[in-house]
C-alpha cells in the first residue's frame, strides 16, 4: 500500500447518463482502506465537499475515474490532487494483448482471477440507473448495495494490482481522467435550431443529395451504391483504383479518403458515401444546453489515445457537419492545433538534427524539400507548391508506414516517384531512420514499447511492425494531449473537446484573446516536458459569436446540406 | 540548440525553494525513447555480390585505397562466378586467371558489392571496356554514376548523376572482412578444387 498517503479512498457514484447531457448523481459509496471507514450518500446527502478528507496526502481510486470526477464537477467538490485509477493501469498492462472479458471491472476481475460479484445479473440495474428510470422500480437501499458492491469489488482488484502499477507515472494518467471530466462537463456548443432542422429532413435531404452529387457520376440506384458503375466511371476518367485480394475494387473509406486526396473529382463522392454511411444524426449527442458531450473514452486506443463514439462525437468523421458548431451569443471558441506534431516529435526524440532544423524552419514539408536538393533553398510555398505537396504526403506516408505502392496512389503518380520521395526520406533523415529501426527491434526483443510516461504496448501474436513504428510518435502525441489537457484545465480554461493533435476552447469575447494565450501556453509547456526542451508550435483558428466553426474541407457539403434546407424553412448558413 | 534525446532531462516545474522534488512533476517521470542505443541490434552483412554494376544502378566506389585490392581471378563464364586464386597456386595456374582490381562499391538501395574491373593484360592490352570501366570507377569515388554498355563504342558510358545525391553510408566492415564473406565459397586454394577440375576437363 503507497506509503506516502495517509488516506486510500476507494470511490464509486451511480449516476444518470442521458444522451449529451451531464452525469446526474444518484449516490456515492466510498471506502477509506487504512481507516476501514465506508461512506453511503443518497444524492441529497451529498453536500458541498465530499465526505472524506481532499489533499495531496489522500489517494484518490476510481474504476474509469472520468465518470466519477464527472459527478465531483456537478457536485461542486474540489477535484482529488492524487488520482489512481485502475482502468487505465489495466489497459497499460494489457495494452495491445488479448484479455478474456475486456477492460470494464468485470473485465479485470476475470483477468485477475476474482470473485466478479455477479455483476451480469446487475444488468437491469445499471441500465435503469444510466437511464433514468430506476425510480419505481429499485429502491435506493437497493442502488447502493451495488455501488458498495462494486466498491468492495475494486478494493479487491487494487490490492491485486497494485504491485503491478508504476504509481508516479499512473498518478500522471489518473491526473489526465479530472482533465478529461471537465472537458466532458462543457461540452461543444452546437446550433440546435440547424440540428434540428437537418434532423427533421435528414431522409429527404439524403435521397436530394444523392440527386445533386451524383449527377456526376451517376452510380447510384435509389440508395444504392453500383460498383460496377463506378468502375466504369473510373476507366472513363483514366483514374487507378485499388482492388482488393478478390479481385473486387477496395470501396473503403479510407481508399476514398485517399484516392479523393489525389483526385479532387472523387471527393464528393467520398464525402456522400461517408454521410450517407455513418452519419446518424439522432445520435449526436447535444444536452438541453446546446453543447456536444459525450464520453471521451480515454485511454482506449492502443497509442493511449481518447476514442470517443465516431457518431455521437461532433468532431467525428463527417467534417462538414462540424459547420454546427456555433459559439453562443457573446462568445467564441477556438480551435488550437500543434504545428505538425508528429514530424515534430519525431524529430526531437530520434534526435536528428535535419529534422529538427526542418520542423523549426516553420514549414517542414518545404524544408525536407530542399534538404533533399528537389528545389532551391529560397524556394517558397507560392512557387514551389506541388513540390511542397509530393514532400508533404512522402512526410505523411512515413508517418503512417505505407510504402511506395500507397504513397504512389496517395499521390496519383507512378511507383517510381513514390520510391524516389520515400527514399529521400530516409537519405535525408538517416538518424530518424536508425531511431525508427531501433524502435522496432526493441519492441520485437522486449515484446513492448513503451512513451515517455510509460504507456506501454505489449507485442502480442503476428506483430505488425507497421503499428509499432507508429506507436512511438502516436503514444507520445497521446501524452503531450493529455499532459497540455491537464495543464489548461486545471489553469481553468474551459477546454470543450480534445481532437487528436488540437482542443476546441470557449471563452466570453472580452476573455477569447487572453484564454488563446494560456492554452498556446499550456501546449507548449506540455510539448516541452514530452519532448525534454523541444517546444512544438502551435496555431489557432477563432470562431466568434455570430459565425459558425469553419473546416474548409467540408465546405462544398455543407453548402450543399444547406441549399437543400430552404424549401422547408430556410437556414442561416 | 539542444539535442532533445540525448541531453539529460530537465526539471521545469520545480519550486526552487522546495527541498525535496516533486516525485510527480511529469518532468521527473520521462523515461528515455533512445531506441538506436536501446535496441542493440546491428544488421549483419552476410552476402556481398561480385558483379559489375546494373544499368540502372547509381553507384558510388569507396574512395579509401584500403578498399580496393588487386586480385589473380578464375572467370567461370558459364556459371557467371568469379573465384579468386591464392598466391601458392598462382603459379601453377598461369594462363588460367586474369587479374582485376575490385572495387567496394555500393548502390542506391545501400547494396555493397565488389565490382570487378580488369587490369591490363601482360602484354600491354587494354580493352576500351577495362579502360573506360576503371575510369567510371575512378569517377564513382567522388560522385555517384552509372554505366552502361555500348556496343558501338566498345566501351561504357558513363552518366553522372544531375542532382544533389547524399553521400553513401558504408558499413563498418573493413575490406579484408568484406571479401571474406564475398568469396568465402569461392576461393580456389587447392589443386583438387572443382574450378581446377573443370579448368583441366576432370570430374
Amino acid at each position: 500500500m503507497p506509503d506516502v498517503f495517509h488516506e486510500i479512498v476507494v470511490v464509486d457514484f451511480e449516476f444518470t447518463a442521458l444522451p449529451g447531457e451531464r452525469p446526474g448523481p444518484i449516490c456515492l459509496v466510498a471506502r477509506e482502506l487504512r481507516s476501514g471507514r465506508r461512506f453511503r450518500l443518497w444524492h441529497d446527502q451529498l453536500g458541498s465537499r465530499p465526505p472524506y478528507a481532499t489533499g495531496a496526502d489522500v489517494l484518490f481510486v476510481a474504476y474509469y475515474a472520468s465518470a466519477e470526477l464527472g459527478c465531483y464537477r456537478v457536485c461542486g467538490w474540489p477535484m482529488p490532487e492524487r488520482i489512481l485509477d485502475p482502468f487505465i493501469e489495466f489497459r497499460n498492462l494489457t495494452n495491445g494483448l488479448p484479455t478474456p472479458a475486456g477492460a470494464s471491472l468485470l473485465g479485470a476481475l476475470t483477468y485477475f482471477g476474482l470473485d466478479a460479484m455477479g455483476a451480469a445479473e446487475k444488468k437491469e440495474m445499471q441500465n435503469a440507473i444510466g437511464g433514468g428510470t430506476w425510480k419505481g422500480r429499485f429502491k435506493p437501499e437497493a442502488i447502493l448495495d451495488y455501488c458498495e458492491a462494486d466498491v468492495d469489488a475494486l478494493v479487491r482488484l487494487l490490492f491485486a494490482m497494485l504491485p503491478r502499477i508504476d504509481l508516479p507515472r499512473a498518478l500522471l494518467r489518473g491526473r489526465y481522467m479530472a482533465a478529461a471530466a471537465a472537458m466532458e462537463y462543457h461540452g461543444v456548443p452546437i446550433d440546435v435550431e440547424i440540428l434540428a432542422r437537418l434532423r427533421d429532413g435528414w431522409a429527404s435531404i439524403q435521397d436530394e443529395l444523392i440527386a445533386a452529387i451524383d449527377k456526376t457520376y451517376g452510380v447510384f440506384d435509389g440508395r444504392t451504391f453500383r460498383v460496377e458503375a463506378w468502375e466504369r466511371w473510373l476507366v472513363a476518367h483514366g483514374i487507378p483504383w485499388r482492388r482488393l485480394e478478390s479481385g473486387r475494387l477496395d470501396l473503403s473509406d479510407e481508399t476514398f479518403r485517399q484516392m479523393a486526396r489525389a483526385y479532387p473529382a472523387i471527393a464528393p463522392m467520398r464525402e456522400l458515401r461517408s454521410s450517407l454511411a455513418e452519419l446518424r444524426l439522432n445520435d449526436l449527442a447535444v444536452g438541453r444546453d446546446g453543447r456536444n458531450r459525450t464520453i471521451l473514452s480515454a485511454f482506449r486506443a492502443r497509442s493511449g489515445r481518447n476514442a470517443p463514439s465516431n457518431s455521437k462525437f461532433i468532431f467525428g468523421p463527417s467534417v462538414w457537419l462540424r459547420r454546427l458548431i456555433r459559439p453562443s451569443p457573446g462568445y467564441a471558441v477556438a480551435y488550437v492545433d500543434w504545428k505538425q506534431q508528429e514530424f515534430g516529435i519525431a524529430a526531437a526524440l530520434s534526435g536528428d538534427v535535419a529534422m529538427q532544423v526542418a520542423y523549426r524552419s516553420g514549414d517542414p514539408y518545404l524544408a525536407f524539400a530542399k534538404q533533399a536538393h528537389a528545389v532551391p533553398t529560397d524556394a517558397i510555398k507560392a512557387t514551389y507548391g506541388p513540390q511542397r505537396e509530393l514532400f508533404k504526403q512522402c512526410v505523411l506516408a512515413v508517418q503512417y508506414g505505407m510504402g511506395a505502392d500507397s504513397l504512389a496512389l496517395r499521390i496519383g503518380q507512378p511507383r517510381i516517384v513514390a520510391s524516389d520521395l520515400l527514399r529521400a526520406h530516409r537519405e535525408t533523415y538517416p538518424t530518424f531512420w536508425r531511431w525508427s529501426d531501433g524502435a522496432l527491434d526493441t519492441a520485437l526483443l522486449t515484446s513492448s514499447l513503451h512513451t515517455v510516461f510509460g504507456w506501454q504496448l505489449h507485442v502480442g501474436e503476428s506483430p505488425n511492425p507497421r503499428s509499432l513504428r507508429n506507436f512511438v510518435c502516436q503514444g507520445n502525441a497521446a501524452e503531450m494531449l493529455r499532459l497540455a489537457a491537464c495543464l489548461a484545465t486545471e489553469h481553468g480554461i474551459e477546454v470543450c473537446a480534445p481532437i487528436h493533435d488540437a482542443f476546441l476552447v470557449c471563452a466570453r469575447l472580452d476573455k477569447v484573446d487572453a484564454t488563446i494565450a494560456a492554452m498556446r501556453a499550456a501546449m507548449a509547456e506540455a510539448s516541452s516536458i514530452v519532448l525534454n526542451g523541444f517546444e512544438l508550435g502551435t496555431e489557432v483558428s477563432v470562431t466568434r459569436w455570430p459565425d459558425r466553426y469553419m473546416d474548409t474541407r467540408g465546405a462544398v457539403m455543407w453548402e450543399r446540406v444547406v441549399n437543400l434546407l430552404p424549401h422547408r424553412r430556410k437556414a442561416t448558413a | 540548440m539542444t539535442d532533445p534525446s540525448s541531453a539529460p532531462d530537465r526539471k521545469p516545474g520545480l519550486d526552487p525553494q522546495a527541498s525535496t522534488p516533486d516525485p510527480f512533476d511529469p518532468a521527473n517521470l520521462r523515461l528515455s525513447q533512445s531506441f538506436i542505443e536501446t535496441a542493440g541490434v546491428k544488421k549483419l552483412l552476410t552476402t556481398v555480390p561480385v558483379r559489375k554494376p546494373g544499368q540502372q544502378d547509381f553507384v558510388r566506389v569507396h574512395p579509401d585505397p584500403a578498399y580496393r585490392e588487386n586480385f589473380p581471378i578464375i572467370e567461370v563464364k558459364d556459371e557467371r562466378e568469379e573465384y579468386i586464386v591464392t598466391n601458392e597456386l598462382v603459379p601453377a595456374l598461369i594462363g588460367e586467371f586474369v587479374t582485376k582490381t575490385l572495387f567496394t562499391a555500393i548502390n542506391r538501395q545501400g547494396t555493397i558489392f565488389f565490382w570487378p574491373v580488369r587490369l591490363p593484360a601482360p602484354d600491354g592490352k587494354n580493352l576500351d571496356w577495362w579502360r573506360s570501366s576503371r575510369e567510371a570507377a575512378e569517377l564513382a569515388m567522388g560522385t555517384w554514376i552509372r554505366v552502361r554498355a555500348n556496343m558501338n563504342l566498345g566501351a561504357y558510358d558513363i552518366f553522372k548523376a544531375d542532382g544533389v545525391i547524399p553521400d553513401p553510408e558504408w558499413p563498418p566492415l573493413g575490406f579484408w572482412e568484406l571479401i571474406k564473406i564475398a568469396f568465402r565459397d569461392h576461393l580456389v586454394d587447392r589443386v583438387d578444387h572443382p574450378v581446377i577440375k573443370r579448368l583441366r576437363g576432370r570430374l
